[in-house]
């Protein structure tokens, strides 16, 4: 339709997953009609949903097999819990047998559901295990963040564990939420409802300058499309290969040095300005097309 | 033999010139002399006109005149369109107002309602803004104008800059019967941009310490309206805006008509109406008229006043707007509101409460929030006596075959059957008849009348009432529209058919229209980030709409 443009950010879980992936390419393993939904919700007497907040299956895209999981941010902020958890587990150890091109986790998540305590956390744990099983298996695992939720918590962990982070401008990244940050180091260590702060230190144009984002793209579906085509290509022509020893050291020394050197910075601006932008004020205000470009990226 | 003096205001604005005269040089006058000057020039009794717009306010006239002594500056009739700043309400709390007569009193609507009904006010009348624009020259010009703008020169020249609103109207009737004006600006310039007001009407100007307050009252972030009012907004242009070709228009402000601007380059083009439906506006500077303007679809937009953040895209697009030699934009609220009573076609906005007959009204209990200028636009204009397309078939239908062709204005009601916390917006009867009874107002506080009204539009779809024939049809029209509201469940089933059998109402799937294709992702902007874009980088929006 002229002009068009299918949001990802205002998209649901199952309204990003069929417009990513191949048209009608899409078979769900434990559809919403199996009704696995969570025993402790029921306990709690706490509304349920009969996905528990993900959608997994397999597709193809771009005539590439794939598979993914689409959490729902707008069930219980895409928390994890235990069948949920299970649900993108039982998705990667899938991938060890089917060997898909690559798995895709559309990651829209605050991290463990609170209700569910530690088998929240065990779940997020074995997510984590699951993933680093699947890349050194040679399979890439994509993480595309770009909706309401962001990807916080254990989520963000598990994000910055997959071979690719892509993410869009209104896409956020962080350990602790910018509320948790709040509430427990108070409102002059991180104002949660000064947004265009929180954005510049979650969001995506800062996570892509820092490099926890491989790619940074429109808030559009077909771009997040484009882009998991396009990894998907090129791990296709150079394959994934288990790091050495000294790779991984080496990046951490990086990050070492990341820390240090941003140790005193209170603002996204500062370190727009330490990656050499032109003009740091107006990183905000950039164009994906601009930013990439000015990054260094071809368009 | 006596002579008859004819000259007795301006022998009196002399006098209270000379009053004034002792702390001033020429027409700037410092700040620190500022109550002296209200108390030298002011005398009791006299009409005031303190400059409230919808948008700019003479803030620090205000605050300098609560300041006045009062016992010397009593008895005043307040003239002004808006009541919108505390001080404006703290004068009348002072016991230094006896008489108001304004237009729109929005923020300080239930300050006002008390005093009201304490007895410690009297209001004239709740006008139009052009009814009391007109009564300036007929019967309530002002004494003593104090009013706003952008720059003074040293001569007194002023420059309002895009804001330019009620100045004229109000400087051109006080300074041309005795009266006396005062203007504050934000600063005092050896060269003006252009002349707004030239100096000859301004008796003395005020640099105030701090720059004029304005609103940005016409700004809707994209990112907060719904799915909603995409459907209705789809059924506005395809079931009126197309179906009449309306090509000159007025909108109200509010989501709903923010989601008709931000359809028209996706949903509209893709019906084929560029060029065909809105192209010329009398209109503010809505931000999210950018992608219609962006994208062709608009020739010409004339403004009531300015918006913030609104006056570099205005600026450079001067083809659109009304702009001056200087390059910035020009606008008039009194010419702008007959514009939108005798130019434009088709009105269309929102509201709070309407009733069987189609009254609307936005009048609630405990608040007097007055008319603005809605009334105008919302109105048939009686005295019109050019043609147009839409014009014609909408008399067509509303007044049949009778011997004497003659038109009639659309106004449409857009609103969904139930507004926030679920109050239904289709009523037995509106508040407005408690409020009047409270306040005792000789009218209810009605915005439109129900004569006047041609079309309701909601997400159950559209009720033509031009084309109802009698009390009884109209009624089952509007209930047929009215939804799970207890007036909508109160509907005739067998009436409600056959009005929509005859296309008097017709639902969104009458008009081809699909719920599920109403998203988000039909609207050009999702964000005031995306209108930025959009604009090339030429909109500056306030720092309250910025999540960057």
């Amino acid at each position: 339709m002229n002009g068009r443009r299918i949001s990802y950010f205002e998209a649901s879980a199952r309204m990003r997953l069929s417009g990513l992936v191949d048209a009608g390419s899409f078979s769900e393993f434990c559809p919403p009609e199996m009704r696995q939904t969570s025993p402790h919700l029921a306990q709690l007497g706490a509304p349920q949903a009969f996905d528990d907040g993900v959608v997994v299956g397999r597709a193809s895209l771009a005539g590439h097999a794939v598979l993914i999981a689409a959490q729902e941010g707008r069930f219980i902020g895409g928390s994890v819990g235990e069948v949920h958890g299970a649900k993108i587990c039982g998705l990667l150890d899938k991938a060890m047998v089917e060997r898909p091109a690559a798995v895709l986790l559309l990651v829209d998540s605050g991290g463990v559901r609170l209700h569910e305590a530690n088998a929240g956390l065990i779940a997020i744990s074995e997510i984590m295990r699951a993933v680093l099983q699947v890349q050194a298996a040679g399979i890439p695992v994509f993480a595309l963040v770009g909706g309401s939720c962001g990807a916080f918590g254990g989520m963000g962990i598990v994000t910055r564990l997959c071979a690719e982070v892509v993410m869009s401008e209104q896409g956020r990244l962080g350990l602790s939420g910018p509320e948790v940050i709040e509430t427990v180091k108070g409102v002059e260590e991180f104002d949660s409802r000064d947004r265009a702060l929180v954005w510049r230190i979650t969001g995506g144009k800062l996570r892509r300058a820092l490099g926890d984002a491989t790619r940074l793209v429109d808030d559009l579906i077909p771009a997040f499309r484009a882009a998991a085509a396009d990894l998907i290509e090129r791990y296709q022509t150079h394959p994934l290969t288990p790091a050495h020893l000294d790779t991984l050291l080496d990046e951490q020394a990086r990050l070492a040095a990341r820390s240090e050197r941003f140790a005193s910075a209170r603002d996204g601006l500062e370190i727009w300005q330490a990656a050499a932008f032109a003009d740091a004020s107006q990183v905000p205000e950039l164009t994906v097309e601009e930013f990439n470009l000015q990054l260094g990226e071809p368009a | 033999m006596t002579t008859k003096c004819w000259d007795t205001r301006a022998r009196n604005r002399a006098e209270r010139l000379a009053r004034a005269a002792s702390f001033t040089a020429g027409r700037i006058v410092s700040s620190e002399h500022i109550v002296a000057l209200l108390e030298a020039v002011i005398e009791p009794g006299d009409r005031v006109c303190i400059e409230g717009n919808n948008q700019k306010q003479a803030d620090f006239l205000a605050r300098s005149l609560v300041k006045t002594d009062p016992a010397r500056v009593r008895e005043l009739h307040l003239v002004q369109s808006v009541l919108a700043l505390p001080e404006h309400i703290d004068l009348i709390e002072r016991g230094q107002v006896s008489l108001i007569d304004f237009s729109f009193s929005g923020p300080q609507a239930n300050r006002l309602a008390r005093l009201v009904e304490s007895g410690k006010i009297t209001i004239g009348a709740i006008h139009t803004y052009l009814e009391l624009f007109a009564r300036y020259f007929v019967d309530l010009t002002p004494r003593v104008a104090l009013i706003a703008a952008q720059a003074a020169d040293r001569d007194g020249n002023l420059y309002t800059g895009p804001n330019t609103e009620d100045t004229p109207a109000i400087v051109e009737a006080t300074a041309f019967k005795g009266g006396i004006v005062i203007a504050q600006v934000n600063e005092i310039v050896d060269k003006l941009p252009r002349v707004d007001i030239p100096a000859d009407w301004v008796n003395f100007v005020i640099q105030a310490p701090t720059p004029h307050y304005i609103e940005p009252l016409f700004t809707r972030d994209p990112a907060l309206i719904t799915e909603i009012q995409v459907l209705m907004g789809m059924i506005a242009i395809k079931g009126l805006y197309a179906e009449y070709g309306i090509t000159r228009l007025n909108h109200g402000i509010g989501f709903d008509t923010a989601a008709i601007e931000l359809l028209l380059p996706t949903y509209a083009a893709d019906l084929g109406l560029k060029g065909k439906i809105c192209t010329h506006w009398a209109l503010n500077p809505h931000p999210t008229l950018i992608p219609a303007i962006e994208a062709g679809f608009v020739e010409s937009v004339h403004s009531f006043g300015s918006e913030v953040g609104m006056e570099r895209y205005t600026a450079a697009r001067p083809d659109i707007f009304f702009v001056g030699q200087d390059g910035s934009m020009r606008s008039n609220r009194a010419f702008c509101q007959a514009a939108g009573h005798y130019a434009c076609d088709l009105f269309i906005g929102s509201t709070l409460q309407i009733d069987l007959q189609g009254n609307s009204s936005t009048a609630t209990k405990g608040r007097i929030a007055g008319f603005g200028g809605a009334p105008n636009m919302g109105a048939d204009a009686r005295g019109r006596r050019h043609a147009s397309p839409a014009w014609l078939r909408a008399g067509r239908e509303g007044r049949g075959n009778i011997a004497m062709p003659r038109g009639q204005k659309l106004v449409v009601q857009i609103v969904e059957t139930f507004r926030e916390h679920m109050q239904p917006t289709f009523v037995e009867r509106l508040d407005a008849w408690d409020l009047a009874a409270t306040a005792n107002m000789e009218l209810p506080p009605v915005m439109i009348y129900g004569e006047d009204l041609t079309h309701i539009i909601t997400e159950e779809g559209i009720a033509n009432l031009l084309m109802c024939t009698t009390p009884q049809e109209r009624e089952q029209a509007i209930r047929g529209v009215a939804g799970y509201t207890p007036v909508g469940m109160a509907r005739d089933l067998r009436m409600v058919a056959n009005l929509r059998d005859r296309g008097i109402i017709r639902r969104p799937e009458d008009l081809g229209i699909r719920k599920r294709d109403a998203t988000r992702d039909l609207l050009a902007a999702r964000s005031i980030k995306d209108l930025v874009h959009i604009s090339g980088g030429l909109y500056d929006p306030p720092k309250q709409f910025r999540n960057w």
